[in-house]
């Protein structure tokens, strides 16, 4: 009998692109929204290669007119192949989304990934709102990463409108993404040991989660950010002496999170359990477009902080982390180390707080028409926003998320792994499907 | 010298965190500011602004509808403030309109008051942006800890009482979500949790979405928020047991 894993390819047409996030961002959208659309073509030629292989991500007959499957393999049939649905509600994953599981004995084959079960049609419906109407519905489309998805549309109509903003605003959308970037990180990490039955030590990080949840709640007035850059949003808490205790709260959370990080490190079965596991290579993250630690486990030096910096992370210092593996410990250990940086972050930024400036949108008649681009490194990676305002009002939006980005590479990395992987595989790459579907 | 595993050490130098509630009111510290829903500090027809503030319609000159409201904090400049009870759930979803806007007396009675047993929760996502459900997933950690208080979460809707959903029901989920309320044997309850899955919250209108979860699958209980906080769910699924307890100082 022959042995399906010959059938399961990789389809290899043109050269390996080049890293996705050295194109521009308009690139990028461009790009993806023709993709997203089911386009073959390329409507704005990008200045690499990599648009043929982008195509090849979006293989496969989705199973109703508005799904999308979004892996890159080929599907494999042969006698004992044997595909199972996982989703589109299933607890391991507690998001509205399915996988295809294609198996052969205790091997998974391929997985394709469906994605649109929960698409709410957001960014279509904010045409003809208010920038800060837009944003309400924005910072909705995918929770954990609000302070991210709303900094680089407010970025965008910026932009458009050549209207530069605060210092003040600016530290303030920094600082609020860098509390949600360690809480995403410590959440992606204690979901993985979870899932890799890593039971000591999990209470304390659930609990080190909840405790950077509240510490967003106290200071921005919502546990998600919500509003919190909004005029007119919850009541936030950034004085002088805010700041003080806010510092000495960071410090201790950082203190418990270098406890609690030695303490998984000591657990050999945690560690042995995701080595290898999931594992994708360099090549695979650039060909294939993979943006933040995903990319960066494979040792690709790059983040938008400092690729593409703005205030402040122009003036902080922010050591990059980069790991070699490519694996699921690859990618935890990318996290660690940048809820380190992300501490290291904050603690310059308290240091030096801006004295002034107010957080105002413009008035709609304030607002010149223009188009803009944004791009924001969120906490799983580069997130492009392409926006255009007339009449003060927002016209058309579109994105390319970091989840859209990192689909395809975990369909690879699942490639002849066992399904008993599948959890802590997933949890590793911090896609949401929410990000997808919007 | 006995040798303390580290983690244990962690543990016992943290203390205990868990929440006193439902025995004693939720702490500040426990509810966000946007925790608790939006109460006018004045007469409610005397706030002439602020029903043109709120961008989803919960507020009108008679009422504020706190299953519309998504906690956004316009109407605090317009003589609101966020004192609501953190028990704000309903089993109907009409009262969740407040009239005045002020709360009413609330039902605490729901299906599964007669089971005298532990109950099992199972979380279904139906579109929502997640940050509902991982206030679901909350309840197991350390500080909400509900397995205290009879509360388990199961990865099978065959084995569960409780049906939570959390998001703005698709069409693509329409389906799904009816399956899976009918694999529940039972008794059975299902608590809609956040602004999305009682009205779509702020994407109510959009095109391809059922408007609310309660016009796909019977619901048993409301939880208003966007998100609402842990306690406030925690206090939901107590209520649908039957095991609700107004703590001192609460509604
Ligand atoms: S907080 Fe609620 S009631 Fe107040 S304006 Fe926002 S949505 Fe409306
Ligand atoms: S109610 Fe709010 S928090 Fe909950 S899923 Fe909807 S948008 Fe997200």
């Amino acid at each position: 009998m022959m042995d399906p894993s010959v059938k399961t390819r990789i389809p290899s047409d043109g050269e390996p692109s080049r890293i996705l996030a050295y194109w521009s961002p308009d690139d990028v959208v461009a790009v993806w929204n023709n993709l997203a659309k089911g386009g073959t073509e390329i409507e704005r030629a990008p200045q690499s290669p990599g648009a043929a292989h982008l195509r090849a991500a979006w293989l496969g007959p989705p199973s109703a007119p508005r799904l999308r499957r979004v892996a890159p393999l080929e599907q494999v049939d042969g006698y004992g192949v044997f595909t199972f649905p996982y989703g589109p509600i299933s607890m391991g994953v507690p998001e509205a989304g399915r996988f295809d599981v294609r198996t052969y004995g205790e091997r998974v084959l391929d997985i394709s990934p469906e994605v649109g079960f929960k698409a709410r049609r957001i960014l279509s419906s904010v045409a003809g709102l208010t920038i800060e109407d837009a944003a309400l519905r924005i910072e909705r489309l995918a929770g954990p990463f609000s302070a991210a998805h709303v900094s680089a549309f407010l970025a965008a109509t910026e932009s458009a409108a050549g209207r530069g903003i605060s210092a003040r605003e600016a530290w303030i959308r920094a600082l609020a993404q860098e509390l949600q970037r360690i809480y995403n990180h410590i959440h992606v990490v204690a979901r993985v040991a979870e899932a890799a039955s890593q039971n000591v030590g999990l209470a304390q990080a659930h609990a080190l989660a909840e405790d950077v949840l509240r510490l967003m709640g106290s200071t921005f007035g919502h546990r998600w950010l919500f509003g919190a850059f909004l005029p007119g949003g919850p009541p936030t808490r950034l004085g002088p002496d805010d700041r003080v205790a806010l510092a000495g709260t960071l410090g201790r959370l950082s203190k418990e999170f270098e406890r609690l990080w030695s303490t998984f490190q000591t657990s050999r079965t945690f560690l042995d359990r995701i080595q290898t596991t999931c594992g994708v290579s360099r090549e695979e993250t650039l060909r294939w477009g993979a943006v933040g630690p995903t990319l960066r486990a494979t040792g690709v030096a790059w983040d938008d902080r400092l690729r593409s910096p703005v205030p402040p992370y122009t003036d902080l210092f922010l050591p990059l982390a980069t790991e070699s593996s490519g694996d699921a410990l690859g990618r935890v250990l990318v996290r660690v180390l940048e809820v380190r940086s992300s501490f290291l972050l904050l603690e310059q930024m308290l240091e030096r707080w801006p004295a002034s400036g107010s957080t105002q949108l413009p008035a709609s008649e304030a607002i010149a028409p223009g188009r803009g681009v944004a791009r924001v490194e969120s906490p799983s990676g580069d997130l492009v926003y392409d926006v255009s305002v007339h009449d003060g009002r927002v016209g058309r939006v579109s994105a390319r998320t970091a989840s859209d980005a990192n689909w395809p590479l975990f369909a690879l990395g699942m490639r002849d792994a066992v399904f008993t992987d599948f959890h802590f595989a997933w949890e590793s790459f911090g896609i949401l499907f929410a990000e997808t579907d919007r | 010298m006995i040798h303390v595993p580290s983690w244990l050490q962690l543990a016992w130098e943290r203390g205990i965190l868990t929440t006193k509630y439902p025995f004693e009111p939720a702490r500040p510290e426990e509810v966000s500011p946007a925790g608790v829903g939006p109460v006018p500090t004045s007469p409610l027809d005397q706030l002439t602004d602020a029903p043109a503030r709120c961008p989803t319609g919960a507020i009108t000159l008679d009422a504020v509808d706190q299953g519309k409201c998504v906690r956004c904090a316009r109407c605090l400049g317009a003589g609101f403030a966020f004192t609501g009870p953190v028990e704000s759930s309903e089993a109907r979803r009409g009262d969740l309109v407040w009239a005045g806007g002020r709360p009413g007396a609330q039902t605490n009675d729901g299906p599964l008051a007669d089971l005298g047993r532990s109950i099992h929760v199972y979380l279904v996502d139906v579109g929502s942006c997640m940050a509902c459900n991982l206030e679901v997933l909350a309840l197991s950690n350390p500080y909400y800890d509900s397995q205290r208080l009879g509360i388990f979460f199961t990865n099978s809707p065959r084995h569960a009482d409780v049906l939570v959903v959390v998001g703005v029901p698709t069409e693509e989920m329409v389906e799904p979500v009816r399956r899976a309320y009918e694999a529940l044997p039972a008794p059975k309850a299902v608590i809609a949790v956040g602004a999305c899955a009682i009205g779509g919250g702020v994407f109510a209108g959009n095109p391809g979405l059922k408007g609310a979860l309660e016009q796909v699958i019977p619901v048993d209980r409301f939880v208003p928020g966007c998100p609402p906080p842990p306690v406030a769910i925690l206090h939901a699924i107590l209520a649908t047991m039957g095991r609700s307890r107004t703590p001192p100082g609460g509604r």
